[in-house]
């Protein structure tokens, strides 16, 4: 067919038309969630104030402190370092409205790579957010990327070399916070990121450092606890008493030489005892089918089932598959178990925490009615 | 710095393909600038 001036013009005038629909979808991923302050919260920081190169800039994000105001430990737990993996936030954010320290003091970061909420991975075809049905009606969540979005971190180089050993990784990676600890002052905004947090432990003496992550069913290392050197007793007890409770947990130790990842950095650059947590989200995996809302929240896909049928996948996998709510119980409850067992040796430093609903509540009754 | 140079040559390219779309007779090349044009917008403007 002929164009002609009037075509273009015409064609000129869709594009803007499709560039004025698509706009609000992608700046609506820069409102930030609403994160409620629940009974134990005595104060919201920012990371900004651990480590000032932060403020005003797309990596700074909300520290919410949860003080008895009785002397004890430090525990915290950090959620969504990749915001592709929402049991971890969600998580963070039921501790947050929900928990009420008795005794020492609770941090929370639900959102470490505040940036990463504001994108979706390309081609992955993620929702850009879920609802949960909570008794203050549906309340939305980001479904964001594993990285810092590139817009606020670029160029990717074509290889990622880990600033404090060397380590070379393929070039994405060095948006991935979970690569860059313990971090740099002078870095990529991804590694200050990684700094302020370290520093954040360091300076709040955190005896007990938790991070929250999922992984794809197909991925070895799910269901499980991974912890540093100085946490194996601890891991080791919160894994038998998990059991006891019938939730199955692995048991990893963190590889000396993988470099970057918080359960190794946090262990070694501070005092902290360090553990990181999986679960499985199917919506993440690569045997997936449609990855939508209702994958996220049900965690149920067919061909998760054909997998688990052919003996492929890590847990065990059914027509129930992994609903978020089962997820989010894992870890909450795991956490519960960890801060709890981790301050029996020296109860002087304990950490009571209070508040939080069981493993059973939470799976019986939904997530979404304790936030 | 960088990203300033970076997102005038995103406009740079932007104006030139709308240069490319008015000068094509073809429609099928016309309605390809008009798709292009729509990531370089959203690059220039750093929605995505």
């Amino acid at each position: 067919m002929v164009g002609t001036k009037k075509t273009a013009l015409a064609l000129l005038t869709a594009a803007v038309a499709i560039l004025i629909l698509v706009t609000p979808q992608f700046t609506a991923m820069h409102t930030a969630d609403t994160i409620n302050k629940g009974p134990g919260v005595t104060a919201v920081k920012m990371l900004s104030d651990y480590f000032a190169g932060l403020k005003n800039t797309p990596g700074d994000t909300a520290v919410y402190v949860l003080d008895s105001g009785k002397p004890g430990g430090t525990a915290l737990v950090v959620g969504g370092t990749h915001p592709n993996e929402p049991s971890g936030y969600i998580g963070a954010i039921l501790l947050v409205e929900k928990a009420r320290p008795t005794k020492g003091k609770l941090i929370v970061i639900p959102q470490a790579n505040a940036s990463g909420f504001t994108h979706n991975d390309y081609s992955e075809g993620s929702p850009q957010r879920f609802a949960l049905t909570t008794p203050g009606g549906e309340r939305w969540f980001r479904y964001g990327s594993r990285a810092t979005n590139p817009v606020h971190q670029w160029p990717d180089p074509d290889i990622y070399v880990h600033a404090a050993s060397g380590q070379k990784l393929s070039g994405s990676e060095t948006r991935n916070l979970n690569r860059a600890y313990p971090g740099r002052p002078d870095g990529t905004l991804t590694e200050q990121i990684a700094y302020g947090i370290v520093e954040l432990i360091s300076r709040e003496k955190v005896n007990l450092a938790i991070d929250l992550h999922e992984a794809s069913p197909e991925y070895p290392v799910i269901n499980a606890l991974v912890f540093h050197e100085r946490a194996m007793d601890v891991a080791a007890i919160a894994a038998l008493d998990l059991e006891m409770e019938k939730i199955k947990i692995g048991l990893e130790p963190s590889p000396k030489t993988l470099r970057g990842l918080s359960h190794r950095e946090w262990g070694d650059a501070t005092g902290a005892m360090a553990v990181l947590m999986e679960t499985a989200n199917p919506a993440q995996g690569r045997l997936r089918g449609a990855t939508n809302e209702a994958l996220v929240l049900t965690g149920q896909d067919r061909m998760y089932e054909r997998a688990a049928k052919l003996g492929r996948l890590f847990i065990p996998y059914d027509k129930n598959g992994q609903p978020l709510s089962l997820r989010v119980a894992r870890h909450v409850t795991a956490t519960m178990v960890l801060i709890r067992d981790s301050f029996e040796k020296d109860p002087r430093q304990a950490v009571v925490v209070t508040g939080v609903p069981s493993y059973r509540e939470i799976v019986t009754k939904g997530v979404g009615a304790f936030l | 710095m960088i990203t300033v140079v970076y997102r005038l040559i995103v406009v740079v390219v932007a104006v030139l393909v709308v240069w490319e779309l008015f000068s094509q007779k073809e429609i099928k090349w016309q309605a390809n600038a008009a798709l292009v044009l729509i990531p370089l917008v959203l690059r220039a403007f750093m929605l995505v």
